[in-house]
């Protein structure tokens, strides 16, 4: 197997004395192609060199991309364990770290039982990681609670299109596909900031005619280009699908045949939406009526279609049942399945889809099966070599677990490959769990603000000191490869989950050597179950471009376009969404009279503990602000760069003012990629969607407070 | 070499990944050589890439005193040559477009030269490469001319043509280096 991959007639500048080794970007589920440059002599990465011959992204790359590579070697790396002492943290050998690590862990057991341990994951890592941590809580710890980052970013998606279509496949078709489509109706999506390289696609169509709808409070780089841009209320937006759905069917856009041949509950959505004329959903939703009814119109007569949607619908309260309407929307013009149109939600995190797959959620086991359906659970433990009654039972979503905490039920935690410190909602309740532990163990390769709580630190490595796949937004499965060696002492988090494992007393069920081991392990744990990757190898993805699961045999080709016969859910019938609608879990009242909504900029990542110390991006965007229309900040007597106090029910933090005339005049929106006091995440409110557990990160209600201007005299030196 | 860059305004999203690539390439020490501006910020996020014109008769070039600015068979304008560079930066006073940028710790001018370590061998400049929307690409003559006449009925003025005497005053669309 070659380290560097490039298709015949495909140039790429080798510089003398370094060689390219081809793998993908560690940050969004993009998953960018690139090739990373290597100093031969002395292995050192050097820098980058676009893949322009990988078929999702043509070598383009965003400035976080372009970037990527600054990482790995960073004077800011862990490089050793860490351990606190009297408050600090000092350097310290791996056998220290275990010992203290086993010590505790075994300790809080004995006084608590099994379950007094958590593991809280992320999926910004390989399948071969994730599937790993699912296991090294189970069977590793042995305990129930089990979560992960995914359900701040992917689990609205999940829930609505397992209710929806049977089966969480982020996209249903492939997107080199998109160029031939032509309609696209992107509901809180920002996919010029977020996953900048998808443009290139919506363009590929633009230039032949499609025409894009846009739906967000404010008016993206995306919206900006968009045919209509429908600028809705935060939170609205089960209103506004309804409403596309009552005139999808007012003005005879139904795919009739299709909706009969393959759809439930038709005749229950009819009724559903019937009340959602034009002029409801625009006093709900706030956008004018002439508005939905071009949008209705363009996107009801597109031959083919793509309903795309992300975190601004799916981090609301309401998050399930929006991606079940918006899904609807497709399902009603018969796309779903077909070439150049479907449904897909861009995934947030590098590896959002396949992370999510393979056993980190609280109550799903590796294959997308279910921790509460007992053949499932028969079939991992034979995998894992346990017997099926020590399987522990499901536990509780990420954000719930520091509720246990605060209860005293969870009174350890290894936290791997994330930083709710940053990312989680309503962060004083978060900060104050991990004060209350009686033992925190965080994985990472920067001191993150969620390991500056921890006892003990280890050193992991970055996406690339290690082999790997991951799942990118499509659902194909693609290949990560090891560039360099770990950097000090740090390992993969393979390597740290299989050490404590041992320590634990279950060093058995964790004897790898490399990651294509575990590999091989979790292609035999997903066989038969819904994300089915058991034909998929490390060679075929080199030789095919990826892989798309469901791919349940070496000789079957894999599924790009998915649905094309049947849904997978028990009738095989697609189950259109039946809601009402209903407001956010916090609206605007006379105290706080406004919309608080967070989202990205095109310069950072999640919790920004990666992109926060890569000096170009900072040099972008240092820090975060206050984004508002001018006629809102008018009313504040705020000007650009004033500073403005704003403040929710639950916190308040200071930040400057940035005024565009590109935002709704009643909201105001915030990057959250920092930590501490400019967290945006202070403020954000801590309802839940009922199914996916899903925090409201996109609606609060926020009052606003002009901060006298602080007296800066001219001093001469 | 007989390639364009081609500049189209409107698909820029303002990421900034040109510039960020543009310290990639191998022979800039790391500093950006391109801009990437808001039209006007309060008013919307349109953004637009500005790159050298690598103009056939350059400014830069004509009023550099040193005679440090040179210009390759291909047509590509380099920065000044560092051994004859005097620093008197007449060269960014003189580019219309406010291209050359100036180094004030090493006194010396540098801009942007199209990766030429690349474009030399037909491999795309760094910022064309990455560009996710294709706002700058680098592309054969013949698709340029392709692009320029489905993009005439959609100038940025509309009903007139930026003439060779008068560009300067338009924002410009396209550039590129020919060899004759």
């Amino acid at each position: 197997m070659s380290d560097f991959i490039a298709k015949e007639g495909i140039q790429n500048l080798h510089k003398p004395g370094e060689k390219l080794i081809t793998t993908h970007c560690c940050y969004c589920g993009m998953q960018c192609g690139m090739h990373i440059r290597v100093n031969k002599s002395s292995g050192k990465v050097v820098g980058v060199e676009p893949r322009y011959d990988w078929p999702v992204t043509n070598g383009k790359m965003c400035p976080k991309g372009v970037t990527a590579y600054q990482t790995i070697d960073h004077q800011d790396r862990i490089t050793k364990p860490l351990i606190k002492k009297n408050g600090e943290f000092v350097e310290s050998s791996w056998k220290e770290a275990l010992d203290l690590i086993e010590k505790n862990f075994k300790r809080l057991q004995e006084e608590s039982g099994k379950d007094a341990l958590s593991v809280f994951g992320g999926v910004s890592m390989t399948n071969e990681k994730c599937y790993l941590v699912g296991k090294y809580a189970r069977v590793g710890l042995g305990t129930r609670y089990l979560d992960y980052n995914g359900r701040f970013c992917m689990s609205s998606a999940a829930g609505g299109f397992i209710q929806t279509f049977g089966v969480d496949r982020g996209s249903t078709l492939p997107w080199t596909e998109l160029e031939h489509s032509d309609c696209f109706f992107l509901a809180g999506s920002n996919t010029a900031e977020c996953h900048p390289t998808s443009i290139q696609w919506f363009w590929k169509a633009k230039d032949k005619g499609a025409k894009l709808i846009v739906a967000d409070p404010r008016e993206t780089p995306t919206a900006r280009v968009a045919d209509v841009h429908l600028d809705l209320k935060p939170g609205t937006d089960s209103a506004l699908a309804n409403g596309m759905l009552h005139l999808i069917i007012k003005e005879g856009y139904v795919d009739k045949e299709y909706v009969s041949k393959r759809c439930n509950n038709f005749e229950e959505l009819k009724q559903n939406v019937d009340k959602f004329t034009p002029e409801y959903t625009s006093e709900i939703t706030g956008v004018a009526v002439e508005k939905l009814i071009k949008a209705a119109h363009i996107y009801g007569m597109s031959p083919r279609s793509v309903v795309m949607f992300a975190r601004g619908v799916e981090q609301q309260s309401k998050g399930v049942d929006n991606v079940r309407l918006y899904s609807s929307m497709a399902l009603l013009r018969g796309q779903v399945g077909k070439f150049a149109s479907g449904v897909a939600t861009f995934t947030g995190q590098g590896n959002g889809q396949g992370g999510r797959e393979h056993g980190q959620k609280s109550d799903l086991l590796p294959g997308y099966r279910k921790l509460t359906d007992p053949a499932a659970v028969e079939y991992i433990s034979s995998i894992w070599g346990i017997d099926p009654s020590e399987m522990p039972k499901p536990g509780v979503s990420a954000y719930e677990m520091f509720g246990e905490i605060e209860k005293g039920n969870i009174r350890g935690m290894h936290v791997i490959c994330s930083n709710p410190a940053v990312s989680a909602p309503n962060l004083e309740h978060i900060w104050n769990g991990f004060k209350k532990l009686d033992f925190l163990v965080v994985s990472d390769f920067f001191l993150s603000e969620t390991a500056s709580f921890a006892d003990v630190v280890l050193p992991a490595t970055t996406w690339a000191e290690d082999e790997g796949t991951t799942t990118n937004i499509e659902g194909r499965v693609i290949r990560i490869r090891k560039v360099t060696d770990p950097i000090g002492e740090s390992k993969p988090d393979w390597e740290i989950l299989s050490l404590i494992a041992e320590r634990m007393g279950k060093g058995k069920h964790f004897l790898y050597n490399e990651a294509g081991e575990i590999f091989d392990e979790f292609r035999l744990a997903t066989k038969g179950g819904k994300a089915d990757y058991y034909g998929i190898t490390w060679d075929r993805i080199d030789r095919e471009n990826g892989v798309f699961w469901p791919c349940p045999a070496e000789d079957h080709p894999g599924t790009p376009t998915m649905f094309e016969e049947s849904f997978y859910t028990e009738d095989g019938k697609a189950n259109l969404g039946v809601v009402g609608w209903k407001e956010a879990g916090e609206v605007p009242t006379k105290d706080y009279p406004l919309f608080l909504t967070t989202g990205r900029v095109v310069f950072h990542y999640l919790s920004g503990n990666q992109t926060r110390r890569v000096d170009f991006l900072m040099e972008q965007c240092p820090e975060p602000f206050a984004e508002m229309h001018p006629a809102l900040a008018s009313r504040y007597q705020l000007e650009d760069g004033d500073m403005v106090k704003l403040k929710t029910p639950r916190s308040h933090m200071t930040v400057k003012t940035k005024i565009t005339k590109a935002i709704r005049k009643d909201t105001v929106f915030v990057p959250y990629h920092w930590g501490k006091e400019l967290a945006v995440n202070q403020l954000t409110s801590d309802c839940l969607d009922p199914i996916s557990r899903m925090p409201e990160f996109k609606v609060c209600a926020l009052q606003m407070e002009k901060l006298p201007a602080k007296k800066e005299g001219i001093t001469r030196e | 070499m007989n390639k364009i860059m081609y500049l189209e305004f409107e698909r820029c999203i303002g990421c900034r990944a040109c510039q960020a690539a543009c310290r990639e390439c191998g022979d800039h020490d790391a500093k950006e050589r391109n801009y990437v501006e808001y039209v006007d910020f309060t008013e919307s996020r349109q953004t637009y890439p500005m790159l050298c014109m690598q103009c056939k008769d350059p400014a830069c070039a004509r009023v550099c005193p040193a005679n440090a600015i040179q210009i390759t068979d291909e047509g590509v304008v380099l920065s000044a040559m560092e051994e004859k560079c005097i620093g008197c930066r007449n060269c960014t006073f003189g580019c219309p477009f406010g291209i050359p940028k100036f180094d004030f710790e090493e006194n010396k001018m540098y801009k942007c030269d199209m990766c030429y370590d690349r474009s030399k061998h037909d491999i795309a400049p760094m910022c064309a490469s990455v560009c996710p929307s294709d706002a700058i690409r680098f592309i054969d003559f013949d698709e340029m001319q392709q692009l320029r006449r489905r993009r005439s009925q959609m100038n940025l003025v509309e009903g007139k043509k930026p003439q060779e005497g008068n560009k300067w005053e338009y924002v410009p669309e396209f550039f590129g280096v020919y060899t004759d």
